[in-house]
């Protein structure tokens, strides 16, 4: 049997404050579509060292941010909260918005002439390859507006984690979160029970699992085959504090985030 | 192969008269906000069935689609036949109403296995008595799209599990059904409530050919798979789609805002 590398995960993202832990912490990037900010998109911005809108991102940015903070003049919260860069198309973005940020110094990256790629993939691959200033030993690129909407959208948008399998994206919405378990490594995942949980699936989204074994939940699997048109692990319980997966195939892991 | 024909006549007022069988139209509300259109499809359905907490959504939400009307004529009319699933999310109060209106009410509390929506497509299937089987059933679903992934996931499965069913998600901003691979496929696109953004999903497992025409980006014998290329953001050229492939492919396409 082969032996596989441990990958740990864990929400600490969701967390008022990141707790210290032995293993190296993680960079945090967030990114921003274009779909209603979820609730918790403040906590992610303090998290974030690097704040990035793709095209209607930053219309969402601009309007909702300051819904958050009913309490403080919006001009001032938009300029607390301004991206460092802003990618993509173009096509989306309101002319107010782009002239808005750009005189706070955001850096505008006109892609409008590639059109083979999502937003969601452009700005990733500016991530990985561009991004100066960002540690990106430990990355976690967060995003936020990649479900909803468009259906096609949501599913280019999952396609764009399966295709950078070797990053650490998360897709989050008001209801869940969403990651890759890529296949080439054991996985550890550390439930924050305080704003995660307990409703979780396992999801062989590109290829047919021959045998996936879990470890912490209701319905464990126990080289359990899976695929689409057969078993799904869909509607189970965390039920412990550490699951663990392992699979032939690279699963999506998905947890509910409670509404606090 | 056999060729299978789909149109999103449902979207329309009303359903045109055409030369290929008639469809029977059932629609199932799940517990998520009704789409715009939900008195549409609700018009068109001979069967109604809400599962679980959809019977919320339809006591709560049609009467805000219908803002000038007094709300209890609304939720008269818009009684559901049934409602069924694990019965953990209907209100009381809904349950009691929709009851006392002469709805069925079928109670799979003690059945943990399948998720709401499998629930609802067995019983159209198998028990449901005046949906006219000799003409092609088509199943219409609200609000199996967003909220929680998994249910999401879950629901998309069963378009899987069900292929030989003609089942159609439908959300505000898009509608999905499944392509099986059995069959050569003609998509006849209603440009009046539908397009032109489309896409082509193989969910599940990789595909080794596909080949359209009346898209954008067509595809010819070409390879798809989750983690390398799948069909997004395409656009319908015209008003026919024609696709074939070696696996069950997912279309779908946006619903026009109007």
């Amino acid at each position: 049997m082969i032996a596989m590398d441990l990958m740990h995960h864990s929400s600490c993202f969701l967390l008022p404050t990141i707790p210290l832990q032995r293993r190296p912490s993680l960079t945090y990037a967030l990114l921003v579509l274009n779909q209603n900010l979820p609730r918790f998109t403040p906590l992610l911005w303090n998290h974030a060292q690097l704040h990035l809108c793709a095209d209607g991102g930053a219309n969402r940015l601009y309007d909702e941010m300051p819904l958050f903070f009913p309490q403080e003049d919006a001009s001032d919260v938009r300029r607390r909260n301004k991206p460092d860069v802003i990618k993509g198309d173009m096509d989306s973005i309101r002319r107010e918005v782009l002239e808005f940020y750009a005189s706070l110094g955001t850096e505008i990256v006109d892609k409008s002439h590639d059109q083979d790629t999502t937003d969601l993939h452009k700005c990733v691959t500016y991530i990985r390859d561009s991004a100066s200033g960002l540690d990106k030993s430990n990355l976690c690129v967060l995003v936020v507006g990649a479900l909803g909407g468009r259906f096609d959208h949501e599913m280019g948008n999952l396609n764009v984690i399966c295709r950078f399998s070797s990053m650490r994206i998360v897709l989050l919405s008001n209801d869940s979160l969403i990651h890759l378990l890529p296949r080439t490594y054991c996985h550890e995942i550390h439930i924050q029970t305080s704003v995660e949980g307990p409703h979780c699936g396992l999801i062989p989204i590109g290829t047919p699992s021959k045998s996936s074994t879990t470890t912490g939940l209701q319905w464990d699997l126990n080289n359990t085959a899976m695929e689409f048109g057969g078993l799904v692990s869909t509607s189970n319980i965390v039920k412990e504090e550490k699951v663990t997966v392992q699979s032939d195939c690279d699963l999506l892991w998905t947890i509910s985030i409670k509404k606090l | 192969m056999d060729l299978m024909h789909h149109s999103s006549t449902f979207l329309l007022p009303t359903i045109p008269l055409h030369h290929g069988p008639s469809l029977t139209y059932a629609l199932v509300v799940l517990n998520q906000t009704l789409p715009r259109f939900a008195p549409l499809l609700w018009k068109h359905a001979q069967l109604r069935l809400c599962a679980d907490g959809g019977a919320n959504r339809v006591f709560d939400e049609m009467p805000l689609l219908f803002p000038e009307e007094d709300a209890s004529d609304v939720r008269r009319r818009y009684k559901p036949d049934v409602i069924k699933g694990d019965m953990d999310s209907i209100r009381k109060e809904v349950l009691d109403f929709y009851r006392s209106l002469g709805t069925e009410i079928i109670d799979k509390s003690h059945d943990q296995d399948t998720t709401d929506l499998h629930k609802c497509i067995t019983y159209i299937r198998d028990f449901a008595p005046d949906v006219n089987k000799s003409s092609q059933l088509c199943i219409l679903v609200a609000g199996a799209l967003g909220g929680r992934y998994d249910h999401e996931m879950g629901n998309l499965n069963v378009l899987y599990c069900f292929s030989a069913l003609r089942i159609v998600l439908l959300s505000d901003d898009s509608l999905i059904y499944l392509l099986p691979r059995t069959h050569h496929h003609e998509i006849h696109i209603q440009t009046s409530v539908e397009g032109p953004h489309c896409g082509l999903i193989p969910i599940g497992v990789p595909s080794r050919s596909s080949t359209t025409t009346g898209l954008r980006w067509n595809l010819n014998n070409t390879e798809m798979r989750f983690g390398g290329l799948i069909s997004s953001s395409n656009i319908v050229v015209g008003e026919k789609v024609t696709v074939q492939s070696d696996t069950d492919l997912l279309w779908t396409i946006s619903i026009k805002k109007l």
